[in-house]
């Protein structure tokens, strides 16, 4: 049974990462940092509990903030560039982030033993759940409450004014810099908002595995990134947790009798994805619940009606 | 500063700047692909370390002469540009930047393990010529190898001028970067340039690859990302779209490298590297070379 409390927590903290890219890609910008924000997350989450013994939940929110104020100066540069430059921008960034904790040692004493991130070998014993008794479970359970609240918030935020500020820019930022937005406070905002939760998401993820080192920050966790919310479609969060679901409850964990040929699958399955559904597998817009289920007209069809009238 | 110091610094300069020529033709393949087709490869370094790897295994089973692995891997490394432009750009829409980009990372992924499960990722010696050979200036060595890469990546670009300023293809090719309507109006079929720029970038990056592999040694995966990013590195300084800027970005670039290597050590050395691409995005966005391209 804690196998798959395990493989919950991994889609949890995995649906965080996607929906902290998710974010960045409305406004139609590509992001190769979001696992250097991960990196950033964990590490400041884990320092924040196994070196001065925060509570878990103050330490996810500090790391979150952490991470958000560096995605907001990292930002305002990466951001003047457009498009292709802002790739090569984040993608350098994050081997950036990675060689920085590949470098860091700081370790502090507490009961008795050195804790703390010590270069190459990482940063150990985050153990903040096993230490307060927490079980497997409650730790799962933690995990979605977070993940559920962070897709509500999206959610909301797609259905208001700032998710079609969002997405105007990400359409045409010519014709959203002509309506009076400002492309780069829209820009920066998602890429800080996008900081936040990937930092939240790092955070959490630290505490699942209590042992992090560079290695795993590294340019295959950025493409798991921006390759969830892309594949998924970026109509909706759900999207994102659908292209989650099956990459790693299917891809990784379903295919494990391929064995190691597994790796191989990833990249192959992106191409073929873009190739066939370059819009992903739910599509630009968000799928409309009404129309599924067939028991209203929806508006446009109403409308449509009216006209042919 | 005392005279030891000088001397380990213009020694290091030099040889940044002998090895900084591999990431100039790597910067030149990206600036190439983007300039006819408005898109990023970033399945780029990835094709040049297969196609090294290729010219390894020939070297590995038959015990190839240098000069015919060298070959194997420009070639190996043209088919399988080729080969990424099917995958991720012939099909993908051209309006959905995102698309095109994003398989060409999933390429990138799916290149290095293929390469990381055929070698078993363990790291392989990679001939080299005039290993043994220096020539002193001074107190300033010159490495026989060093200087075999650097006269190779010159005649490399050299011959690249040549192909796009004094044949009917470079001109086509640069019709097509300049104006892709105008240029098909004009009888240029946009498909078969991209085809071809893909190959020739794709040699070029075989190219880069192989030097690269004999200027270290030996031949191990992991020297694919290094190249994707400091080749984009190179680009950016540069300017995105600027061959004369992706030249001297990859030049500055490995001088760059090799001086925070001597300052700083190999574990810190590739984060000065990235601060000065950050440098660049806020005083130069655009680039040294850049023009309005850049911005886009």
């Amino acid at each position: 049974m804690d196998f798959y409390f395990g493989l919950l927590q991994i889609f949890g903290v995995h649906t965080l990462l996607g929906l902290s890219a998710y974010v960045v890609l409305l406004t139609g910008q590509v992001t190769m940092a979001q696992a250097g924000f991960y990196a950033i997350g964990a590490y400041s989450a884990g320092a924040a509990t196994a070196m001065f013994g925060l509570h878990i939940l103050p330490a996810v929110i500090l790391a979150g903030l952490v991470t958000a104020g560096i995605a907001c100066i990292v930002g305002f540069p990466a951001l003047r560039v457009k498009g292709l430059m802002l790739v090569v921008a984040t993608l350098a960034f994050g081997e950036m982030v990675r060689l920085f904790f590949f470098n860091l040692t700081w370790q502090v004493e507490r009961g008795g033993e050195m804790v703390g991130p010590n270069g190459a070998e990482g940063f150990r014993a985050i153990r903040y759940f096993p230490e307060n008794g927490w079980e497997v479970w409650h730790v799962t359970v933690f995990i979605w409450i977070v993940v559920a609240v962070i897709m509500a918030a999206l959610w909301w935020m797609d259905h208001s004014r700032a998710g079609a500020v969002l997405r105007a820019v990400g359409h045409d930022e010519t014709a959203a810099q002509s309506v009076g937005l400002n492309l780069t406070a829209v820009k920066v905002g998602a890429m800080t908002l996008g900081g936040f939760i990937a930092g939240v998401g790092g955070g959490i993820y630290a505490h699942t595995v209590t042992h992090i080192e560079h290695g795993v920050f590294g340019v295959l966790l950025a493409t798991f990134a921006i390759a969830y919310p892309i594949l998924g479609g970026l109509g909706s969060v759900f999207g994102t947790v659908i292209a989650v679901l099956f990459i790693q409850g299917f891809l990784i964990e379903g295919l494990r009798f391929v064995g190691d040929w597994r790796s191989l699958l990833f990249g192959a399955l992106i191409v073929v994805a873009m190739n066939l559904r370059p819009h992903g597998l739910l599509g630009e817009h968000a799928p409309n619940l009404r129309r599924i289920f067939g028991r209203e007209k929806t508006e446009r069809e109403a409308l449509n009606t009216k006209e042919a009238k | 500063m005392d005279y030891f110091f000088f001397i380990d610094f213009l020694q290091s300069l030099t040889d940044g700047l002998l090895f900084g020529t591999t990431y100039a033709l790597i910067g030149i393949g990206f600036t190439l692909i983007f300039g006819v087709m408005r898109k990023l490869n970033l399945a780029y370094g990835a094709a040049a370390l297969a196609g090294t790897y290729i010219g390894l295994a020939a070297f590995l089973s038959f015990d190839a002469p240098p000069t015919l692995v060298f070959l194997l891997s420009a070639l190996g490394s043209g088919v399988i540009g080729i080969l990424v432009y099917y995958c991720c750009f012939r099909f993908t829409p051209a309006d959905y930047p995102m698309a095109s980009l994003l398989a060409s990372v999933g390429m990138l992924l799916f290149i290095e393990e293929v390469v990381i499960h055929a070698s078993h990722g363990m790291p392989f010696p990679y001939p080299s010529v005039f290993r043994d050979a220096t020539i002193e200036l001074g107190d300033i060595w010159i490495r026989g190898d060093l200087l075999f890469v650097f006269g190779i990546c010159v005649v490399a670009m050299a011959v690249l001028f040549w192909l796009l300023y004094r044949t009917p293809l470079g001109l086509a090719t640069r019709a097509v970067s300049q104006q892709p309507r105008a240029a098909a109006l004009c009888g240029i079929d946009p498909t078969r340039v991209n085809l071809l720029t893909f190959g020739i970038t794709g040699i070029l990056g075989g190219i880069a690859g192989a030097m690269t592999a004999a200027a270290v040694g030996v031949l191990s995966p992991i020297i694919a990302m290094g190249l994707t990013v400091k080749g984009l590195i190179a680009v950016v300084i540069g300017g995105l779209g600027s061959i004369p800027g992706a030249i001297i970005g990859g030049l500055l670039v490995g001088a760059a490298e090799n001086i925070f290597l001597l300052l700083r050590g190999v574990t810190e050395r590739d984060i000065y590297v990235m601060l000065l691409l950050f440098l660049f995005l806020v005083l130069r966005p655009g680039g040294l070379f850049g023009s309005t391209a850049g911005r886009d």
